[in-house]
């Protein structure tokens, strides 16, 4: 078959099949060994140990939703204060303008609601989603990669790439077949 | 600020009538070019259209539509406008736009008036109240009396003459009927009146009397009789027979200290209630120590009844052998008696016989300051009989004085009926004038009247609607209401009032005198002429005493001056003779004026329909009442139809139990199922009139109860539905520390016996705001005064722009009213105690309303009153929800949708129309403490105690309501916050009511044996 | 691949042995293919049209009815005082509820590591997504004057005003927008890989457009993974708090009134209790029917339905707990009111609505004791749909009863609803199940990644790999020794 995925332009990089989760974590381990930096794995389910396998540094994103959700609760609790206490009190039941105990629940809600955003759109920016355009979705094969196959793809930009050395290192990996993306 | 309205003034008032206006604009066009073609064209082809064209005008009507003219464009235009403004060509003296005037004037009831003050804006009266300066009111109106502003404006009142010929219905002009009662009169000069009748109701107008007597002088063959379905004739006939001529009697329950009535509605359903209650309710508080003491014996449960420390429930036709009852048991006890006036009807230790030597050993001890009272349905022996036992107690002169009667020569009503009817089915009446009332409708059922009145060649109906009997007449004349015309009448005792309008006639109605004077060739002359002729030829003073008249409501020193008419105890032993207990067994039918329509002269007022009825809440209808045990015996169930059938004639009505009945006694209220005159009357309850005979026109013996298997839903206000036992249970438990109670005995003993302690202790767990404001309002509403009339529910309906929702909805408990009057029984079910305990809104100053609404459109204002902002509301009804009182009111639809334009006229301007969606209740008549704040402000004085009325506390009765400001520690109101029976109530639930109760006090009788009277 | 026995018992607890959580064949081709399946079917089935026939006409009769109250007034409901409210906060109350099973599933079994959960997840958060679209409606349209409900939002308005963070309807309002607007991002975000899946899989151009929209372009990097693993953990975190204050939050409607049978402290507990009970009855009631019709019994095995039911059954009994404990209270506080409030709602006139309520809630589910009632879907969907009856009229016993009698005899009243309140009513099960059959139709209804990341097939298992929810451990070093050699 093909060693050569269709279509034209300069090459993206390289993309090697693997059949099982045990092969393509192993794979993923050399490739960083191998001193890859642009490199990626692409797998229909998270596996845990990948991370890693491939060396990525723990995200930083718990910190911003810890700050969205401070921000939240200072928002509910200004809110309520500004509004019922300050900017037009009323008398209410010769209740306190403001209490503590009654701004509670909206304070609560106001700093998950924010926190959960923070940690929605954080992923999401985080991991430059949406990009409805990738080269590997030229790759019909990669169309498994939702499925039941597992992939690693290294970059053309990735300072050690050489494309003869890394496809024999994918291939020694038992990356099958390793496919030429065009960007 | 009240002031006179003389002939200018009444122009002015009348100018800035607007829809008048709209009106007064086509009849000057028709006056312009009147041509009966013309009319005849334009009725054919705009019958409505028509009925505008066809009142006269006056030629300065007729210049100010010159001036205002310009915008007549829409003349061509088949639709003419509705409503115009119209600029004043000068401004009348002392009168400045948006103030509102108060005017005196006087409404008439069954002949005896009622002193009121209309409030007026820019010409629309919106308000009555009651003339302080009155005897008969002393600043309290009736519930009636209020609604009738509701009755002026009322849309379906008839708005033109009708001729019905052979089927036919023409509307012609006042001219077309001056025309016919001229020539009438001309003929009836030749005959002497032969062949003519006039049926009037009855009317204490001094002018009426006098056209009345000249028209008896004029064809003294004519025959002149009045009618009124529920009159105090039998009282009348009975005084006549114990002192051998008609007088009339005037209680005095100020002096009294024992009163006993029998049927005796004395609080509410006599001429003179309002002034009855006013006495009452001062002695009642017992602030001196001591208080009257009052026994009543009754078939139905009355609001007297639920007043009285002693309550006898007896069929109405016993009431005669309990009196001679207690005649024995007083000639027992020592009182010098004629023989035959006592008698033992009953059998020692029953309570009829307990309740009448309770009743004698008070009276004696009493003396001269007890008091026995029969009620007008009582027939005239045991008037006559009761008459005896005050003049032998020396009741005379203290509790009760007799002043002359208007007219000794008078027919009673049942027999200028039977007259007249006679008349008619021999047909020696060729021409009926009835002036009022509604006699086809109401006459005895025996007399067949409305047959005998269609068969009679010429009839004439004046009447305020186009009611079954002006069906029945070949001529309707529509009647100027009272709120519109000149005129006058007498109160009770006497005092003359000047009726005075205070808008030009809607509909282009006459009054009963004008009409009168057409027929004796006076038609040139106006109503206020001939008031002003009476008053010239009786009172004198010209204008000054005209204007002090008109300015006051009364003309000074009118009343009559007592008599002291000479007893004739045999007359009164022959009477009492024939007072026996009737055979026993058979149900006895119990016919009554209702509590909101009377006779059913008002049933097409709204406000009155929906008024709760005081003792069984019902609403929009008319039932037979039935005590709980002959609900049983008869196995119906509350709303159950039954078939009411006496002397081969029958009504079907829905049953409802009321406790506290004689057993035996069917109720059953007059005034309902109306076939004419509105689209409000049409459809509320039964039409009782078919029941009713001239030999029987009150309690009808050996009725006929019969289940018809039909059920009809009727419309309470309270108790929606049949409380199963565990809610009646709870029911009972909880009475007692709602309305608070205690015997003046036990009250001496413990005054603070209302107090609850146990709560006193209770702390906030926050920090309560303090209210800033320079005043603290609060209200007081004290229990031992309040009687449960219901004029407090209707002065806030008139007060607030309260909706009349209608019979389904007050079914499904949306009534609207701001204040409502709960009623509760207590005790033994056979013979309950009922209380009354009027139910505004507390103004908490823990609202539980406020803290719960999510957008704080009910909010507290520094003066601690609980604010409803209605623009605010989005209609959560979460504040509903937590009000413990149930005092707020929710517009589930648009309420004011059908409202018509000229009802809206009747809307008060200081007060918002609420819209659908929006959650209501009592504001403690803000508009009329700010409007007091600005008075004040304009004098440069500080607000007085007493400036601030609200409109429930201005009309009761009995004063039992008094607001004010609790800061001030001299108000009346700070005063009773103080006192030892002031309570509020719910305050477990720390609400901080600003409204306390002050608890009620009873002055039952020490049970026989240690029996000693109050004082 | 090794294939799981299809009538194999997975509910029994053998120590040591791990009962796989998906029976027959099941590697990852064929669970993307069971799935995917249902949603790529060319036209649907007749049953699914006529099932979406009839939500739907049901959802214009809501409409209608919605129309026909906003033009007329809020008359047209049996609402009246002193019962100000009527059916619209009870089918608010009992569609939250409903809301609660699916974010209790994904969220708080997701950090209890339940790995069954992941069969049915999709599913259970779908319907709170719907539940509580229903949920939303009411309160909306119960007020007087709809039109100027953002007067309920803090926005600078004519007035000048600001809402009254003081009443509890404005928490309310708070609760359920941020519950709302949390288990959408939950879900969806949860969606994501599978979305790509369709999209991955997609023959036309319009179904791989728009699951390529839906999708995001999501390429299962192990970067994106990684984040998204944290993400994930971190809404389940938040989410599960939520879970617990939404219902409470609601139940303060109640307990912050000062009304007889509503104010009182044991509500928050006794409210999240049921609403568990009512969510996993509803997931039941929807679940079992599904796996039939779509053939899932592989991957919605017995032990997924027998761990519903002991759920059921333990928030049930809590639930009947409550029902007695409230007894206790009443007669212990020694408040007359409150002892006649319950006294009035066993024996008084809507007794019969209580003791429905008693008998679907408290005894049926009792039933759940014994195992053939928890693993025979028949009778399991007999119980939910009781459950369900029961909870519904939990929340009318609650409104009416209290409502109708409270301190003033005088002005106690009867609350009857309308037609209008009925089909109202009837119209909103139309709107949830009309989202319900689009959802099935065109989504992924069983998390796809989420299952195969447990079954054996994935690998995962063995060695010192690990599954979906599991953080704890160091780097595999297998691949050292390989690059000794």
């Amino acid at each position: 078959m093909s060693s050569h995925a269709d279509g034209k332009g300069r090459l993206w990089g390289l993309l090697a099949e693997y059949e099982t989760v045990p092969a393509v974590l192993e794979a993923a381990a050399r490739v960083r060994d191998a001193g890859y930096r642009h490199f990626d794995v692409h797998t229909p389910i998270p596996i845990h140990g990948l991370d890693e396998a491939m060396g990525i540094r723990v995200s930083r994103l718990p910190w911003l939703v810890a700050g969205c959700g401070a921000a939240g609760a200072s928002a509910g609790l200004l809110l309520q204060w500004w509004t019922n206490a300050v900017d037009y009190p009323f008398i209410i039941s010769a209740k306190p303008y403001f209490g503590l105990p009654a701004a509670i629940p909206v304070t609560f809600e106001l700093t998950v609601l924010l926190a959960a955003i923070g940690a929605f759109v954080g992923m999401l920016v985080a991991n430059g989603l949406p990009q409805f355009f990738h080269p590997l979705f030229r790759v019909e094969r990669f169309r498994r990669a939702s499925n039941d196959r597992f992939f690693i793809s290294i970059e053309a930009r990735d300072p050690r790439f050489d494309p003869r050395t890394t496809r024999t290192l994918l291939e020694s990996s038992g990356g099958k077949p390793v496919l030429e993306v065009e960007g | 600020m009240r002031q006179g309205l003389d002939r200018s003034m009444g122009e002015g008032s009348r100018g800035s009538g607007g829809l008048s206006l709209g009106k007064r604009y086509w009849r000057s066009l028709e006056e312009l070019a009147a041509s009966p073609a013309f009319r005849e064209r334009i009725q054919q082809e705009f019958p409505e259209l028509a009925e505008e064209l066809v009142a006269p005008a006056t030629r300065r009507s007729i210049l100010k539509v010159m001036a205002a003219s310009l915008a007549l464009a829409g003349l061509t235009a088949c639709r003419w406008p509705k409503e115009r403004i119209m600029p004043f060509a000068y401004r009348p003296e002392g009168y400045v736009p948006g103030v509102p005037q108060h005017f005196a004037t006087a409404l008439e009831l069954g002949g005896a008036a009622l002193g009121v003050l209309v409030k007026s804006y820019d010409g629309r009266p919106i308000k009555v109240e009651g003339n302080p300066a009155h005897p008969s009111s002393l600043g309290a109106a009736t519930a009636w009396a209020q609604a009738a502003v509701l009755e002026m404006y009322d849309p379906e009142r008839s708005t033109t003459l009708v001729r019905r010929e052979g089927g036919q219905r023409r509307v012609p002009t006042w001219d077309d009927f001056l025309a016919l009662a001229t020539e009438h009169a001309a003929s009836l000069q030749a005959s002497g009146g032969a062949g003519f009748a006039v049926l009037a109701e009855a009317t204490s107008s001094p002018t009426v009397l006098a056209l009345k007597n000249r028209l008896e002088e004029q064809f003294p063959r004519g025959l002149w009789v009045e009618y009124e379905p529920v009159s105090r004739d039998f009282e009348r006939t009975g005084l006549a027979q114990a002192f051998g001529g008609p007088v009339r009697p005037r209680l005095h329950l100020e002096r009294a200290q024992v009163i006993v009535g029998l049927e005796s509605d004395l609080l509410f359903g006599h001429p003179e209630g309002l002034r009855h209650a006013r006495h009452w309710g001062a002695a009642r508080r017992a602030e001196g120590g001591t208080m009257p003491r009052m026994y009543a014996a009754e078939a139905l449960l009355t609001v007297t009844g639920a007043a009285a420390d002693h309550r006898l429930a007896l069929p109405a036709g016993h009431m005669g052998a309990l009196l001679r009852q207690l005649a024995h048991e007083l000639a027992r006890a020592g009182l010098a008696l004629p023989a035959g006036w006592g008698a033992e009807a009953f059998a020692p230790g029953s309570p009829e016989a307990r309740f009448a030597a309770l009743a004698a050993g008070d009276l004696l001890q009493a003396r001269p300051h007890g008091l026995v009272v029969v009620g007008p349905a009582q027939p005239p022996e045991v008037h006559a009989l009761a008459a005896g036992l005050n003049e032998a107690l020396g009741a005379v002169g203290t509790t009760v004085s007799y002043l002359p009667d208007p007219e000794p020569g008078r027919r009673s009503h049942l027999d200028g009926i039977a007259r007249l009817a006679a008349a008619l089915a021999e047909g020696t009446v060729q021409a009926l004038w009835i002036l009022g009332g509604n006699p086809a409708w109401d006459a005895p059922a025996e007399l067949d009247f409305a047959r005998l009145l269609a068969a009679c060649p010429q009839t004439v109906h004046l009447s305020l609607y186009d009611n079954e009997t002006s069906q029945l007449c070949r001529w309707h004349l529509p009647r100027a209401h009272p709120l519109e015309s000149w005129g006058d009448a007498r109160a009770w005792d006497g005092t003359v009032s000047v009726v005075q309008p205070l808008i030009e006639p809607l509909y282009g109605g006459r009054t009963l005198a004008e009409v009168l004077a057409a027929l004796l060739g006076e038609a040139a002359l106006s109503a206020h002429d001939l008031t002003r002729r009476t008053f010239a030829q009786q009172w004198g003073g010209g204008d000054e005493g005209w204007r002090r008249a008109l300015s006051d409501g009364v003309v000074a020193n009118s009343a009559w001056a007592p008599l002291r008419p000479r007893l004739n105890p045999e007359a009164v032993e022959a009477a009492a003779r024939g007072l026996e207990l009737p055979p026993a067994g058979g149900q006895e039918l119990v016919l009554h004026p209702d509590a909101c329509l009377h006779d059913g002269r008002f049933a097409n007022n709204g406000w009155l329909q929906e008024l709760p009825d005081p003792i069984t809440t019902l609403t929009w209808d008319n039932a037979a009442t039935l005590s709980p045990e002959d609900a049983q015996n008869h196995k119906v169930r509350h709303g159950d139809v039954v078939r009411l059938s006496a002397g081969g004639r029958s009504v079907e009505a829905p049953v409802l139990v009321v406790p506290g009945q004689a057993r035996g006694v069917v109720g059953l209220a007059l005034g309902f199922g109306r076939q004419a005159g509105g689209r409000v009357a049409a459809g509320a309850g039964i039409n009782a009139y078919p029941l009713r005979t001239a030999a029987a026109p009150w309690a009808v013996r050996g009725v006929h109860v019969e289940r018809t298997g039909r059920r009809r839903l009727l419309a309470t206000a309270q108790d929606h539905h049949v409380i199963d036992t565990l809610g009646m249970a709870e029911r009972g438990r909880r009475v007692g520390s709602l309305i608070r109670e205690a015997s003046l005995a036990a009250y001496r003993a413990n005054p603070e016996f209302a107090r609850n302690t146990a709560w006193a202790k209770a702390r906030p767990l926050w920090k309560e705001i303090e209210f800033k404001g320079e005043h603290q309002w609060g209200m007081a509403i004290d229990l031992s005064a309040c009687i449960g009339c219901g004029a407090c529910t209707i002065a806030c309906q008139a007060e607030n722009n309260i909706p009349v929702v209608g019979r389904k909805q007050v079914a499904n408990g949306r009534e609207m009213h701001w204040i409502r009057v709960d009623r509760y029984f207590a005790g033994d079910p056979a013979d309950p105690e009922v209380r009354f305990q009027p139910m505004p809104c507390q103004h908490c100053e823990n609202a539980p309303c406020e803290s719960v609404c999510p957008v704080a459109a009910t909010v507290h204002s520094e003066e601690g009153l609980n604010q409803m902002v209605y623009n605010r509301c989005v209609g959560t009804r979460y504040c509903s929800n937590n009000c413990p009182y149930k005092v707020r009111r929710f517009n589930f639809f648009n309420n004011f949708k059908g409202v018509s334009p000229t009802t809206r006229m009747a809307f008060n301007p200081e007060v918002t129309v609420r819209g659908r969606g929006v959650m209501e209740k009592c504001t403690f008549c803000i508009q009329r403490i700010e409007t007091a704040r600005i008075a004040a402000k304009n004098e440069r004085r500080p607000l007085r105690d007493g400036d601030i009325v609200p409109a429930c506390a201005q009309t009761c009765p009995t004063r039992a309501i008094v607001f004010g400001d609790l800061k001030d520690p001299d108000s009346e109101v700070s005063r009773l916050h103080r006192h030892p029976r002031a309570y509020g109530i719910l305050e477990e639930l720390f609400t901080r009511p600003r409204t306390l109760y002050l608890a009620k006090l009873t002055n039952p009788a020490a049970p026989a044996g240690e029996g000693e009277a109050s004082s | 691949m090794s294939a799981v026995p299809l009538d194999l018992d997975n509910t029994l607890e053998r120590p040591g042995e791990r009962a796989p959580l998906v029976l027959g064949k099941s590697d990852l081709a064929s669970i993307t293919e069971q799935v995917c399946e249902i949603a790529e079917r060319p036209r649907p089935s007749r049953e699914w049209w006529l099932a979406f026939g009839t939500s739907a006409s049901l959802t214009l009769v809501l409409f209608a009815m919605l129309g026909y109250l906003f033009w007329t007034g809020l008359g047209v409901w049996g609402i009246n005082q002193p019962v100000a409210w009527g059916f619209a906060i009870i089918n608010f109350v009992f569609w939250v509820g409903i809301g609660h099973a699916g974010t209790l599933i994904s969220a708080i079994l997701f950090l209890f590591r339940q790995k069954w959960r992941t069969s049915i997840n999709r599913f259970a958060e779908a319907m709170t997504i719907f539940a509580v679209i229903c949920a939303g409606l009411f309160p909306a349209i119960h007020v007087g004057r709809p039109w100027f409900e953002y007067w309920l939002a803090p926005l600078p308005n004519q007035m000048q005003m600001w809402p009254n963070f003081r009443s509890p309807l404005l928490w309310d309002v708070f609760a359920v927008s941020t519950y709302f607007t949390v288990s959408l991002m939950f879900w969806y975000m949860g969606m994501v890989p599978d979305l790509a899946t369709l999209r991955d899989r997609a023959r036309s151009k319009i179904r791989q457009i728009a699951y390529g929209i839906a999708a995001l372009g999501w390429r299962g990097s192990g970067r994106h993974w990684h984040r998204y693993e944290r993400a994930y953990l971190l809404l389940a975190a938040l989410a599960t708090p939520l879970v617990l204050s939404v219902h409470s939050v609601v139940s303060f409607d109640f307990a912050v009134s000062q009304l007889p049978g509503w104010h009182a402290t044991i509500f928050p507990p006794y409210f999240v209790a049921g609403a568990i009970f009512s969510g996993f009855a509803m997931v039941l009631t929807l679940l079992i029917p599904v796996r039939r019709i779509f053939r899932l019994e592989s991957l919605i095995t017995p032990r997924h339905l027998d761990n519903m039911a002991k759920i059921i059954l333990a928030t049930g009994s809590m639930v009947g707990y409550s029902y007695i404990i409230e007894f206790f209270i009443a007669w212990y506080s020694g408040n007359p009111y409150e002892s006649f409030t319950f006294l009035n709602r066993a024996l008084g006139p809507y007794a019969w609505s209580y003791w429905i309520m008693f008998t679907c809630n408290a005894i049926i589910p009792q039933l759940l004791w014994f195992k053939r009632f928890r693993q025979t879907p028949g009778l399991l969907l007999v119980i939910s749909i009781f459950v369900n009856i029961g909870m519904w009229f939990e929340r009318f016993v609650i409104v009416v009863t209290s409502l109708s009698r409270d301190f003033l005899p005088s002005s106690w009243g009867v609350y009857w609803p309308t037609w209008v309140d009925l089909l109202t009513f009837l119209g909103s099960f139309g709107l949830f199940f009309t989202l319900f059959l689009l959802f099935l139709r065109f989504l992924p209804i069983v998390a796809m990644a989420e299952v195969k990341s447990v079954v054996p097939a994935a690998g995962l298992e063995l060695g010192p790999h690990r599954g979906h929810g599991q953080y704890w451990g160091e780097i595999p070093h297998q691949h050292d020794e390989e690059n000794e050699r």
